[in-house]
């Protein structure tokens, strides 16, 4: 009897904490199938959230037309739940019409480079990537923000990282800042801040977006390789006229060591431009202008340069790309340089005579694009210098290749050839860059928002 | 060079005092895509004088920026645009305008997507290795002719608020459209009834609001991702696909590649067929009603 009774208590011993474990398990199983419950009915409630039209705007949403004659809309692919459940990404913002949505633009251009190049040229920094010689680098990283900042102005944020020298940190700068009044009387417009100057075409376009690997001779040489980036003010009239034409006018500080350098408001740097516009049907296209860039040099002399550019697209019906390009660029610049005087020969220089320097020279480029993602063409640079005798000219032959719209590989053989009296800094360390042979890379890639080209 | 400069400089100043010439007493409109410019133009009648800034055989989704698209804007008193981010190179055609009128927030800046129901609205993560993708989602509505109730309703309400005075003969304008859109719907749907279930492959991505108006399905893409170009490997897959579903179409859009979408089709067993993408896509296609009559007609042609 004690044994049986032992057993019983043995049982229920062993028997009470699986009871236990079974309600447990009954219990947990009623709360998954609630949470289920639950989760269906906030999927159907989010479904039917997301099949109702938009909110109703100026426009209703019921068609007119009767209806057996335009069936309703069809509704958008429903949800599944595991869709519903998966979190949110970041770049969802994006897509969000709400409080959430991104109110500007944020885009990211890489742009690197690479040339290889005789030693002799690399020696006397003669190339075109001048101190950068045979080496591999990102020239320009550009982080670019630009949206509305009211209904009465845009702006314009771009922060670039590039490797100056080698073996240097990258520098990061502040490349552009400026904001756009767009609702000004008269067919007015106001850009002011730090911006590339709209003198000639190629000027305002930034490297990456050059249908060249490098800027022109001409450019670099009479406005330094960073082209003319002023801060300032322009200004733009675009009158209400049959044709197109548009009238710049601006003022800035002169900071362009190069051209200018005064870096005075007193003495500022103006500029002008007129660009018109001729279509030849709707296949042939042609823009003509005309640039001028008047200051002071940091040594108090008076420097203007002129400028004409002209450009041409032949782009048959249907083609998403043009067929022919021709672009062409001159500049004539006109210039008081103070030079030093030996009047009595004792080597000591006597007194400063003013004197003129009139240089010029001039780019001229064709592009052939016959497929969408391959184009070929050369440019052809002559150029003279700003202040110091002698002349170069170049050869570019280049091919480019597009995997898509984002990304681009372009490979290019330059010749240069200096004339003897060529003083500028070719024939340093013992080495000459008279004559150089390049051949140079670029790999260029865009990251999100880009805005779309002008013409 | 100055004297050049100091003429230029006169016929601008010209330019300034000189009214504007003989469309004066018309409101002037601009649209981007001509879909937009024809609908408009039922809806303004004798009122409107409209321009586009794409034309029926170019690709709506990149257009070239030339100062003649500021000219025409530069004058404009509405811009039509179709949103969704299929025409938003139109922004920078307007920075170069120099028109308050129409710079983004102005009344004259007109969206006419609001109340569209968008079909291809990306539910999950997206970015560039999906292609040419538009993140607000599919944006070539105008191509269904049940959205443009909806359209020409946007339109209606962008040119009553600048003229309110003609609302009415808008409006008026709008219902005998729509009742000429809906004998042209019938017409549309009896044609293309026996074809209700059928397959297709498009060429672009851009044809799902015209497929599923009328009942038919998208079974693949000639594209490897939206805008970016086919791979081999790609198209041997798309002419598996096509023998195995008996596939009988390929949509090409007018600036797309025919040759290629012509000898995938051949391999296929297949008809490659030109629709208009935009008004004036194609030979006849000149008005928003015969560009639909077009497109249902070479469908059911090359269905047959």
């Amino acid at each position: 009897m004690r044994a049986l009774a032992l057993i019983v208590i043995s049982l229920c011993t062993a028997l009470t904490p699986a009871v236990a474990a079974a309600q447990e398990a009954a219990e947990l199983r009623k709360q998954i199938e609630q949470l289920q419950r639950q989760l269906q009915s906030v999927t159907d409630r989010l479904q039917r959230l997301e099949a109702q039209p938009p909110p109703p705007g100026p426009a209703p949403a019921t068609p007119t037309v009767a209806p057996g004659a335009a069936a309703p809309a069809p509704a958008a692919a429903p949800l599944s739940a595991i869709d519903l459940a998966r979190p949110r990404q970041p770049f969802s913002l994006y897509q969000q019409r709400g409080s959430g949505q991104l109110l500007f633009d944020i885009g990211v251009a890489g742009d690197f480079v690479g040339n290889i190049t005789q030693k002799n040229v690399a020696r006397a920094g003669g190339g075109t990537f001048a101190g950068q010689e045979n080496r591999f680098f990102p020239r320009e990283v550009e982080l670019s923000l630009f949206g509305q900042i009211d209904p009465y102005a845009s702006a314009v944020v771009r922060i670039e990282a590039g490797e100056e020298a080698p073996g240097q940190d990258t520098g990061v700068r502040l490349a552009e800042a400026y904001m756009t009044l767009l609702t000004l009387p008269f067919g007015t417009q106001a850009r002011l801040g730090q911006m590339r100057n709209r003198y000639g075409w190629s000027n305002e376009i930034h490297e990456h977006d050059l249908p060249w690997v490098d800027r022109p001779n001409v450019m670099r040489n009479f406005f330094g390789p960073e082209g003319l980036q002023e801060k300032g003010l322009e200004l733009t009239l675009v009158p209400d006229l049959p044709f197109y034409i548009e009238a710049l006018a601006g003022i800035f500080n002169g900071d362009n060591e190069t051209a200018f350098g005064r870096q005075t408001l007193q003495h500022p740097l103006v500029t002008g431009r007129l660009r018109t516009f001729f279509e030849l049907g709707d296949e042939h296209a042609v823009m003509l202008g005309m640039s001028v860039a008047s200051g002071q040099t940091g040594d108090r002399n008076r420097s203007t340069i002129l400028g004409w550019e002209a450009r041409y697209k032949y782009r048959p019906d249907g083609w998403l790309h043009p067929l022919i390009t021709l672009t062409g660029e001159a500049l004539y610049s006109l210039r008081k340089v103070d030079v030093g005087v030996d009047l009595d020969g004792d080597g000591a220089i006597d007194q400063v005579d003013k004197r003129q320097r009139n240089h010029g020279g001039y780019y001229a480029g064709l592009e052939v694009q016959p497929f969408r993602r391959w184009a070929g063409g050369v440019r052809y640079d002559w150029s003279q210098y700003p202040i110091n005798p002698g002349w170069e000219w170049a050869i570019e032959p280049y091919v480019s290749f597009w995997p898509s719209e984002f990304l681009r590989f372009r490979l290019a053989y330059k010749h240069t050839d200096r004339s003897t009296q060529t003083r500028d800094a070719f024939n340093l360390n013992d080495a000459s860059a008279r004559k150089v042979d390049e051949i140079l890379f670029q790999a260029s890639f865009i990251l999100g928002a880009h805005p779309a080209h002008p013409f | 060079m100055l004297r050049a400069f100091r003429t230029l400089l006169a016929l601008a100043a010209i330019g300034l005092l000189v009214p504007a010439a003989s469309a004066a007493d018309k409101i002037r409109v601009v649209a981007t895509i001509p879909d937009l410019k024809a609908l408009t133009e039922e809806v303004g009648g004798k009122l409107v004088d409209v321009e586009s800034l794409a034309r029926g055989t170019q690709n709506a989704h990149e257009l070239e920026i030339r100062p003649s698209l500021m000219l025409k804007l530069r004058r404009a008193d509405l811009l039509i645009e179709n949103g969704l981010e299929l025409d938003s190179w139109a922004e920078v055609a307007v920075q170069g305008a120099n028109n308050p009128n129409i710079v983004r927030g102005a009344p004259g800046r007109v969206d006419v997507s609001r109340g569209i129901q968008v079909l291809d609205v990306p539910s999950t993560r997206v970015d560039r290795s999906m292609g040419d993708v538009h993140p607000l989602g599919n944006p070539h509505y105008s191509l269904d002719p049940g959205m443009a109730p909806i359209i020409t309703q946007n339109i209606v309400d962008a040119l009553g608020r600048f003229a309110p005075d003609h609302r009415v003969e808008f409006e008026k304008n709008r219902q005998a459209f729509l009742a000429r859109l809906d004998e042209a719907m019938a017409r549309w749907e009896r044609a293309m009834g026996p074809l209700k279930g059928a397959k297709v492959v498009v060429y672009h991505p851009q044809w799902i609001y015209l497929l599923n108006r009328f009942g038919l399905n998208q079974a693949a893409t000639l594209e490897d991702r939206p805008g970016i170009p086919a791979s081999p490997a790609h198209l041997t897959r798309v002419i598996r696909q096509m023998k195995e579903e008996q596939i009988k179409v390929i949509i090409v859009e007018p600036w797309n590649d025919l040759k290629l979408a012509t000898r995938i089709a051949d391999e296929a067993g297949a008809k490659a067929v030109v629709l208009a993408s935009m008004v004036g896509g194609v030979k006849g296609a000149d008005s928003y009603i015969a560009a639909i009559d077009h497109n249902v007609n070479a469908l059911v042609t090359a269905m047959k």
